[in-house]
């Protein structure tokens, strides 16, 4: 067994602890920070009252909890078992290592299973706690209470029409006249089943650690998207953050950084340089520089690097250089001084519920992701479910908005649901495209590149898989663990198949996308133990 | 890749999993060959890369305790052989019993066990915590436990297989699928492909799950039935749990892995036939993880990760299918594996390799040969101990 986890340095609301080192990785006990604010990445994570990896950024932690650090011994700030990350700069294989000797491998297997896992087992005070849920139906169930979603919802109330709201985030305003359910995650869409009472049956974990499923007739899907990360040597390191990182995590109450390097050229770089104004110290974009975005910081005197490589972050325990390189391959890389690196450039639409669902899906090159296929209306491929905003291709507020009314006018009026066509091929790219290609033949390093964070899958054993002839993103991620982490391959799938596609020379979409499996955030046993019984089928 | 194209392989087998892998291995080992793999799929993408990578030897019946037996040796060894490391960790197998009826049966398993000079143990319930600290005794009458029983990790296994394959020169064709079997007056001539036709006098029958579909594509009627099982993960965990566990009530059973993921399924009923894919359900999520907080009530906050099935090829008693079939000479049978295809994949596979070759093996033919369902008269006590 595990020691005890020792108690935190600075324990207290989530508030403060966020603003500090909270864990160490499972294999190299690598420092980690929060890194996404948006409860997907496995940096916040402690130990609370007794139950493992609970998610700081989301969790309101009461002050007289107890929070102990769980993935470090002594403590987060001094570890110990660090020396791993020191022993083996290129990594420990434990897919061919550890083989001989015979006698020796019980002990091995000991020693390697301890540094797996993150926290320990729930105490014995969290016996049992299965939280009863309850069955909920809905002629129509909106999915993200975001400008779409919302849009959506208030147009099929005023149809007279009153949808079912879930909504991920807490304390988010009612739409009046529609039932909603905050701080609740849609987290298993399975294909509709005619013969029963309603088609839909989708499941959904609450914030009371309760699930609850919803029957609906017609689903509509409006979830929003993420911001990415990005792959250079130290990616995981503290002071890496995504930009809605950033906007959560670093507040004026508790900066998080003072001189920060945006990494993005479009919109979303521009929102977080106007956000911390005076604390961005760089523009660095992958490839060209927006015109607003080039206005602003040359208003507010910010350096521009565009077309520029970021190979890694540089500093020990967090960043305190970042490392850069012109696209070209001719000048030497370069390195500028910066306490934060802020990842904005690009935004994913979140695609489970789709792939769940059954519909069809897409690679749509303009992001670098996969959207379902959808048609007028906001209709997708399996009938009576809808995609609103973000994820059907809308991720401007204006635009979601639109989108969103356009599905409930389908939904309350005669509008025949029709099968969409795919889209034809496209034109645009999204910003990372041959992005990876010159970071390869340029090398990050120097340090690791952890591709998998979750897991500390780093980056030369997904060449070494590619090298040895395993093929396609299915088979990469059974050869190196990567998306089968705790953040389900949210921060590490997308730059995989990027990265895969140059080292096959095929499309992305022949690379493959790993089968969606439910559910879309780790949702508790107790909560689907809770569950109500299916609706049976109708006679 | 391309060096077995030039010459007619002598023996296709047809499915890419661990048990086709192995075969094909044991085939060039003994000069068999030449050997060619078809899969329709990627690596990994049936059962091989989809089950719980447990590894038991406690069986209702003698013969399948001494085929397991054989198989644990061959794990054990695997990764000096192979060079890659499927961690095989042989922290036990515990069974537990919910009445004195499941008792005696459990007792009867020991027995077999120890008949084949394994070191079975009969449990009270106040032995249990010794081998599982963190369970709940609420309802457990008793148990068994087999120290060598054990888990792997499935994956490893088939990269080493499929990297031996090709270094004995081997083809593996991944993404093709068998759309035909070829026969000429009587007897297999190759199989069709959505790539070309495929010579071979040999075709063995290694699809798993959709081995009664290749079957019929041979014009062969079997009693095989693909059942689709569900598993879910946790997020990983410290090392809380050496052993396999498995009630046999519910045949619910869980492991943890070297990654601290506790992993664990229970069936719950699905329509058989490989048709609905291999998705998950609300109704395993819900019935598993009440199985499974019932009987480790600590677990109940951790975090389910994932969720996904695959399918069993079962068949009507219990025991898998290997050698030639009588009706369709050169067709051969490596098929019927249950869930436990893997797990005995290492010993299965030695046979398979001799009958495609033509050669005896030592399997007893009324137990599991291909001709034994047509025999109406036949009278032999089934393996019913499916669970895990």
């Amino acid at each position: 067994m595990a020691p005890e986890p020792p108690p935190l340095e600075a324990p207290g609301s989530s508030g403060t602890i966020l603003g500090s080192l909270l864990t160490r990785s499972t294999r190299y006990h690598r420092p980690r920070a929060p890194f996404c604010g948006v409860g997907y990445c496995t940096n916040c994570l402690v130990r609370v009252d007794g139950v493992p990896n609970v998610r700081a950024c989301r969790t309101p932690i009461p002050p007289t909890a107890k929070v102990e650090v769980e993935n470090a011994w002594p403590s987060a700030r001094f570890d110990l078992l660090a020396a791993f990350d020191i022993a083996f700069p290129k990594g420990i294989d434990t897919l061919h290592g550890f083989r001989r000797p015979a006698f020796a491998t019980p002990w091995f297997q000991r020693v390697v299973r301890r540094l797996a896992g993150t926290g320990t087992i729930p105490s014995p005070a969290s016996a049992g706690l299965v939280r009863p849920g309850r069955a909920v139906e809905a002629k129509t169930a909106v999915i993200g209470a975001g400008a779409a979603g919302r849009a959506c919802a208030e147009r099929l109330v005023a149809a007279g029409d009153p949808p079912v709201l879930l909504e991920r985030e807490p304390g988010l305003a009612p739409v009046p006249g529609a039932e909603m359910f905050s701080g609740t995650t849609a987290v298993f869409l399975p294909p509709p089943q005619d013969g029963r009472a309603h088609r839909f049956e989708l499941i959904a974990s609450r914030s009371d650690g309760s699930a609850i499923s919803v029957r609906a007739d017609r689903v509509v899907v409006a979830v929003g998207g993420y911001d990415a990360s990005l792959w250079f040597a130290g990616s995981d390191r503290p002071g890496v953050l995504t930009a809605e990182g950033a906007e959560r995590l670093s507040t004026p109450a508790s900066p998080r950084f003072a001189h920060a390097v945006v990494f993005g050229g479009g919109k979303r770089a521009l929102e977080i340089l106007e956000r911390f104004d005076g604390k961005v110290d760089a523009v660095v974009a992958p490839g060209t520089i927006a015109p607003e975005l080039a206005r602003r910081a040359s208003e507010l005197d910010v350096p521009l690097y565009p077309r520029t490589l970021l190979l890694g972050a540089v500093g020990r325990r967090r960043v305190e250089k970042v490392r850069l390189a012109r696209r070209g391959g001719e000048a030497p890389p370069f390195e500028v001084e910066a306490d934060a690196i802020v990842l904005a450039h690009r935004r994913l639409p979140h695609p489970q519920l789709f792939f769940q669902a059954g519909a069809r899906t897409f690679w749509r090159p303009d992001v670098g992701a996969y959207g379902p296929v959808v048609g007028a209306g906001g209709a997708t491929t399996v009938p009576g479910l809808y995609a609103a905003g973000e994820v059907a291709g809308a991720p401007e507020m204006e635009d979601a908005r639109r989108s969103g009314g356009a599905v409930a006018d389908a939904l309350v009026g005669a509008v025949p649901w029709s099968a969409p066509v795919a889209a034809g091929p496209s034109e645009a790219h999204h910003e990372l495209e041959g992005y990876y290609q010159e970071l390869l033949s340029v090398g990050p390093g120097p340090g690791k590149v952890v591709v998998c964070p979750c897991e500390d899958v780093l980056l030369p054993e997904l060449l070494d898989a590619t090298d040895r002839g395993y093929r396609g993103i299915e088979v990469i991620k059974r050869y190196t663990g990567v998306g089968t982490g705790l953040c389900q391959g949210r921060y590490c799938l997308p730059e995989a198949l990027l990265v895969l596609a140059q080292r096959e020379r095929r499309p992305v979409p022949e690379v493959g996308y790993i089968t969606q499996r439910p559910p879309v955030v780790p949702t508790a046993l107790g909560a689907l133990a809770g569950l109500p019984e299916s609706e049976g089928s109708a006679p | 890749m391309s060096e077995g194209r030039s010459r007619t392989p002598r023996v296709c087998i047809v499915g890419g999993g661990i048990v086709g892998l192995f075969s094909a291995y044991h085939l060039l080992r003994a000069g068999g060959g030449p050997v060619v793999v078809l899969d329709r799929g990627f690596l990994s993408a049936g059962a091989s890369g989809r089950n719980g990578g447990g590894v038991r030897q406690q069986w209702e019946t003698r013969v399948t305790v001494r085929l397991m037996r054989e198989a644990v040796g061959e794990w054990r060894r695997f990764g000096r052989e192979f060079g890659t490391n499927v961690w095989f960790r042989q922290g036990g197998y515990l069974f537990l019993a919910a009445n004195a009826a499941e008792r005696t049966r459990l007792r009867q398993v020991v027995e077999a066990v120890r008949a084949e000079g394994l070191d079975g143990r009969v449990l009270d319930p106040s032995q249990v915590p010794k081998f599982a600290p963190s369970l709940s005794l609420d309802g457990v009458a008793g148990g068994t436990f087999l120290r060598t029983d054990g888990t792997l990790y499935p994956f490893p296994a088939i990269w080493g297989v499929y990297e031996a394959v090709r270094a004995l020169g081997g083809e593996v064709r991944l993404g093709v699928e068998v759309t035909g079997v070829r026969t000429q007056d009587g007897r297999v001539v190759g199989v069709q492909t959505n790539a070309g036709p495929v010579d071979a006098p040999v075709v063995v029958n290694a699809a798993g799950g959709w081995s009664s579909d290749v079957s019929r594509l041979a014009g062969l009627s079997v009693p095989n039935v693909a059942s689709r099982h569900e598993i879910l993960a946790t997020e990983p965990l410290k090392p809380f749990l050496d052993p396999m566990v498995i009630r046999l009530s519910d045949g619910m059973y869980f492991s943890q892995t070297m990654r601290g993921e506790v992993v664990g399924g229970l069936t719950v009923p699905h329509p058989s036939g490989t048709r609905a894919g291999m998705p998950t359900s609300p109704d395993f999520l819900r019935a598993m993880s009440r199985s499974l907080v019932r009987l480790v009530p600590r677990l109940a906050p951790v975090g389910v990760l994932r969720a996904w099935s695959g399918f069993y090829d079962d068949t009507p008693d219990g025991f898998p299918v290997i050698g030639e079939d009588p009706r369709l000479p050169g067709f051969v049978h490596a098929n019927g594996f249950g869930g436990h295809g893997f797990m005995l994949s290492p010993a299965s596979s030695k046979r398979v390799a001799k009958a495609a070759m033509g050669e005896p093996t030592d399997l007893d033919p009324a137990l599991f040969s291909p001709g034994r369902f047509l025999d109406p008269n036949r009278r032999t006590a089934p393996e019913s101990l499916q669970p895990g």
